[in-house]
């Protein structure tokens, strides 16, 4: 194989001055020529896209079929996609959201007029993916190509379920198919059982993983009022683009919000909002400057490619050293200085076991779900959820897990139905506890990282295996100085106050659950909705959330604080329309003064009368024990009643905290169905736990 | 599940799997594979060895045409595509055995001989494929002395150890099965079509979960019903059992008659009839032609039919040599 027509490649594609980095050309000369089983192991931004490029290219002029490469994250490889036109390979990609380019990619693949065909992990169990596109490939795959291989372990920071299917067909690919797998992030232990996983012919090429561009520093500040303020006044010295990493989507509102407020160009970045956030036009202003913050989860992670991010700050701390060497390798690829800030906060450890614990589901769960499953021919999601009492989430991992390991499968009619296998299924505790216990390691490792003495860098190469971990010279404590670790007393103040003065809007339910009434439409009459109302803030989070826990569990009593600032809210800044005329509350059985003895003091506040109209027919198990939305409309549905005659006018309805929402839809709905008027719910707190992550 | 190097070419140039379905190469009939096979065996290759050669080495190895050599390099090179198809079917709990397996039921090489499918799409315990059993045949809609008999024999095959062959779809099917599955039997369904849907059924899929059914088809493991694989897989049914009785069939048409004659030509096995004053004219016209009298009601208890069924069949004198091709 030639090794300057392949610099010449090279060039075309990536610059006239350009030469192969270390290892890249010893890579495509393995999987193109001595067509081996391949696993890069390369710090991001070495370009481990170049070499399946090239790989693909010198395959295809050797007559080799297209390549197959699977990839997590697709739609953040265009930029990649246009380099590699650039030597003429043409590549397709085909997911759920072409699906009006599917005929074209088709005909392509016909034609053999697609070199390089990328497609999520997903696909490989999809239907149209299997019988209409793949063998379209006239049948023959040139080279497979396995990028985020560390995904493959159970020993990786990300292990996705999608790559033990995989896994299997690696293991069943005829050997003169050339295998090649990436990743940037794959210690010793990781990299020996992707090698079990795929065969022993695997070879590993491996580099050094320092990113000599990238200075670290960490910074402990408890509070979030604190972290903020840091934000608001280190932000400004910063000359270009970065990216601030949290770990909840509540937690990318707050901090958008506050630095929306502070003047900078934010945007926050996540996969909640049930989908509307248009992601890849935000990943685009983000790539073309014209957003100079983006504040996200994880969603932003592996793939994302933009060579000239100067910062990278974590305002909470990542589970491990692996996924905060990954998320922070975003910064400083094509720039000469950059900077990696890891902040972090009492709420961390709370939210990362949260992670923990809710990674696996329970045995029980999946137990109950099986039966369900193992009594019919097949059922859509809402028919398992009205038969299991499970949250939807759950539910989809449970039957995710299922799918790939054989023992659910997916079928097509009209709606996705998951059918049980006779495929026999064995809970595998050991591996769960296994994982769990890395997963505990991983964050002891990584709370070790933030009190580190010695070369930030040095330790993650360390943590990584880097085949030679040197000190970096660059980081905090190298250099003996760095960002200021405190921050101005004013500043602390305003934080507070704007974390105190956050509402969190309460969206009103359009639809009753699926099969909550079998002769009734599901969609709730406009004129017996409730209007949009608002919560004080997030159950236990910093500003008020906190007095709203103690308040309910420990005191019994709502504090006058409390009463202040929601009147505060409703009065000063929300403002509904026409303003409420009265307030009623929901009544429980278990606190039985709890909420109405606030309602009433609220209700005073504002100078407008309070009168408990709402009854609880009989106690219902608290809502939060109900996992979704068909179990907790059914549990709410009978219990409350009206009681007495009502007023006309628009009604302020009080609760203490919001769920569901289910228990306010239903009296909303009840209480206009009396004749009475607008209905304003208003919560103390709004419950976080059940989308932390997203 | 790996299959053998073998077993991989069968299935690439015998199955659909990974296959276009605009796709201007068809995959090997018997009639394309088995003088292929022979040529390999006189030149003392295996199936296997044709993974490695290109178009001129296929063409001047086993002396074809250049079409031919096109067309069967063409499948040959599915092997990615099969890979993840394969992984799939496994994953819905699907296997395959092929004429170069060494589990592929003998009794298809011994009694079928070059007419034995070169795949097998299978779901259960492939070890009852080829088990001492009774094959149950008939249509779709049976009279009250055809149910009975139907629930009799499941019921007699599994309280006697034998396994209920049948061809898996509705009435005589499903009923004689059923009994015999519910009286803690085993069965063997070989289906015309739907492997694919038809494990997807509770019952079938608690039966193969114990390992007490095995629903095995020559055919796609999604294929739709036609009248083309369901006369084809008749001879699938009697030629794993050791006896077969008819239940019902109509007089010369319809698929229980086209299967019962066949059978009866090839005395593959001894074929009974249900013998009742009402029977259907099928079944008289089967009798005349030489099938065994299978009375009805049956004069003795469930455990009796096998000794039964031996002091009655006529001698068969069958050839079991044994089919040595892939």
């Amino acid at each position: 194989m030639d090794k300057t027509h392949t610099l010449t490649l090279l060039r075309k594609m990536i610059g006239e001055d350009k030469d192969f980095r270390p290892g890249q050309w010893e890579a495509i000369e393995a999987v193109a020529s001595k067509k081996q089983r391949t696993l890069v192991v390369q710090r991001t931004g070495w370009g481990k896209s170049l070499v399946y490029f090239l790989a693909t290219k010198l395959l295809r002029e050797q007559g080799s079929g297209p390549t197959v490469l699977i990839s997590p994250l697709l739609s953040l490889m265009r930029n990649q996609i246009e380099m590699a036109g650039r030597i003429g390979i043409r590549a397709f990609t085909i997911n759920s959201a072409n699906k009006e380019e599917w005929a074209a990619i088709e005909d392509a693949l016909s034609r053999d007029e697609c070199d390089l065909m990328l497609i999520s992990p997903e696909r490989l169990n999809n239907e149209h993916f299997l019988k209409e596109v793949l063998p379209q490939i006239s049948g023959r795959i040139g080279l497979f190509v396995v990028d985020e291989a560390h995904c493959i372990s159970d020993w990786g920071h990300d292990f996705r379920p999608d790559y033990r299917r995989i896994v299997r067909i690696v293991q069943m690919l005829p050997r003169g198919i050339p295998v090649l797998g990436t990743t940037a992030t794959a210690n010793d232990r990781v990299v020996k059982d992707v090698q079990a996983q795929l065969g022993p012919g695997l070879t590993v090429h491996r580099g050094s993983l320092a990113r000599e561009s990238l200075r670290l520093q960490n910074i402990r500040l408890a509070n979030q009022s604190e972290r903020l303020a840091w934000l608001a006044e280190n932000l400004p010295k910063f000359k270009g683009s970065g990216i601030i990493y949290c770990l909840t989507v509540a937690d990318i509102e707050r901090v958008t919000g506050w630095l929306k407020q502070k003047g900078f160009s934010a945007e926050a970045y996540h996969a909640g909002g049930n989908g509307t956030m248009d992601r890849p036009a935000l990943e685009q202003a983000f790539l073309n400057n014209e957003i100079k913050i983006l504040v996200a989860t994880v969603a932003l992670g592996m793939g994302f490619d933009k060579p000239d991010i100067d910062f990278v700050i974590h305002f909470q701390r990542p589970g491990s050293v692996v996924a905060y060497y990954q998320q922070v390798g975003r910064a400083g690829r094509a720039v000469e200085k950059s900077y990696g800030i890891l902040l972090s906060g009492n709420e961390d450890d709370q939210i990362q076991n949260y992670f923990i614990e809710s990674a696996f589901p329970s045995i029980d769960v999946t137990k109950d779900l099986l039966k369900v499953l193992e009594n019919s021919e097949g059922l859509s999601l809402y028919e398992i959820l009205s038969r299991v009492n499970i949250s939807k989430s759950t539910a989809e991992k449970v039957l995710k897990l299922l799918e790939v390991d054989g023992i659910v499968g997916q079928t097509w009619d009209n709606k996705v139905l998951y059918f049980r296998t006779p495929n026999p299924w064995r809970p595998d505790v050991e591996r769960v506890n296994r994982v769990l216990d890395l997963r505990r390691s991983e964050l002891a490792q990584m709370q070790e990282f933030v009190d580190h003495q010695g070369c930030l860098m040095k330790f993650l190469l360390e943590a990584l295996d880097d085949p030679n971990p040197v000190p970096c010279g660059r980081c905090a404590n190298c250099q003996g100085k760095g960002f200021p670790a405190s921050v101005s007393h004013e500043l602390v103040i305003e934080a507070e106050n704007y974390l105190k003065g956050t509402q969190v809007l309460i969206q009103p339910r359009k639809q009753w659950p699926v099969g909550l009434f079998p002769d009734q439409k599901r969609n709730i009459p406009l004129e017996l909705q409730n209007a949009p109302g608002r919560s004080l803030c997030y159950y236990g989070d910093a500003g008020w959330g906190k007095l709203v826990q103690s308040g309910k569990y420990q005191e019994g009593h709502f504090s006058n604080e409390l009463v202040k600032a929601a009147a505060h809210l409703i009065r000063d800044m929300w403002q509904p329309n026409p303003f409420p005329g009265w307030v009623t509350a929901i009544p429980s059985t278990r606190h039985p003064k709890l909420v109405a003895e606030f309602a009433r003091r609220l209700a005073d506040s504002l100078q407008i009368p309070f009168y408990p109209v709402i009854d609880r027919i009989r106690e219902a198990p608290e809502q939060k024990t109900m996992q979704n939305s068909s179990k907790q409309a059914h549990n709410v549905i009978n219990t409350i009643q009206i009681v007495q005659t009502i007023s006309h006018e628009p009604v302020l309805l009080v609760d203490d905290i919001i769920d569901s929402g289910w228990t306010l839809t239903m009296a909303g709905y009840l209480l206009k169905k009396q004749g009475g008027g607008q209905v304003y719910p208003f919560t103390l707190a709004r419950a976080t736990s059940r989308n932390a992550n997203g | 599940m790996t299959l053998s190097p073998d077993s991989q070419t069968l299935l690439l140039l015998c199955s659909h799997l990974g296959l276009s379905s605009a796709s201007e190469y068809a995959p090997m009939t018997l009639k394309n594979w088995n003088p292929l096979a022979k040529k390999l065996l006189s030149i003392s290759k295996r199936p296997a060895d044709l993974l490695e050669l290109d178009k001129e080495e296929l063409k001047y190895l086993l002396e074809i045409t250049e079409e031919e050599a096109e067309r069967i390099a063409h499948l040959l090179q599915r092997s990615g595509t099969v890979a993840i198809e394969l992984e799939r079917l496994n994953s819905l709990g699907i296997d395959v055995l092929t004429r170069a397996d060494a589990d592929y039921p003998l009794r298809y090489k011994q009694r079928l001989k070059e007419a034995a499918p070169t795949i097998l799409f299978y779901a259960g315990e492939k070890d009852l494929l080829g088990q001492p059993g009774i094959a149950v045949v008939g249509s779709r809609h049976l009279d009250e002395a055809g149910q009975a008999c139907a629930e009799f024999v499941g019921n007699a095959c599994g309280l006697s150890g034998l396994v209920l062959y049948s061809g898996g779809a509705k009435g005589v099917d499903s009923i004689s099965m059923n009994a015999a599955l519910t009286s803690r039997g085993t069965a063997v369904g070989i289906l015309a079509d739907s492997l694919e849907k038809s494990i997807r059924n509770p019952e079938n899929r608690d039966a193969i979960y114990r390992g007490d059914l095995c629903l095995v088809t020559p055919y796609s493991p999604n294929a739709p019903f036609s009248v083309g694989t369901a006369m084809g897989r008749n001879k699938l049914i009697y030629t794993l059992a050791d006896y077969a009785i008819v239940v019902a069939s109509d007089a010369e048409k319809g698929g229980t008659w086209a299967g019962a004659t066949e059978a009866l030509k090839s005395k593959w096995i001894p074929v009974f009839v249900l013998d009742h004053p009402d029977m259907p004219e099928g079944n008289k016209m089967l009798l005349q032609k030489g099938a065994l009298q299978f009375p009805h009601p049956f004069p003795e208890y469930h455990q009796e039919l096998k000794s039964w069924l031996d002091k009655h069949i006529a001698e068969i004198k069958s050839d079991l040599s044994q089919l040595s091709l892939f």
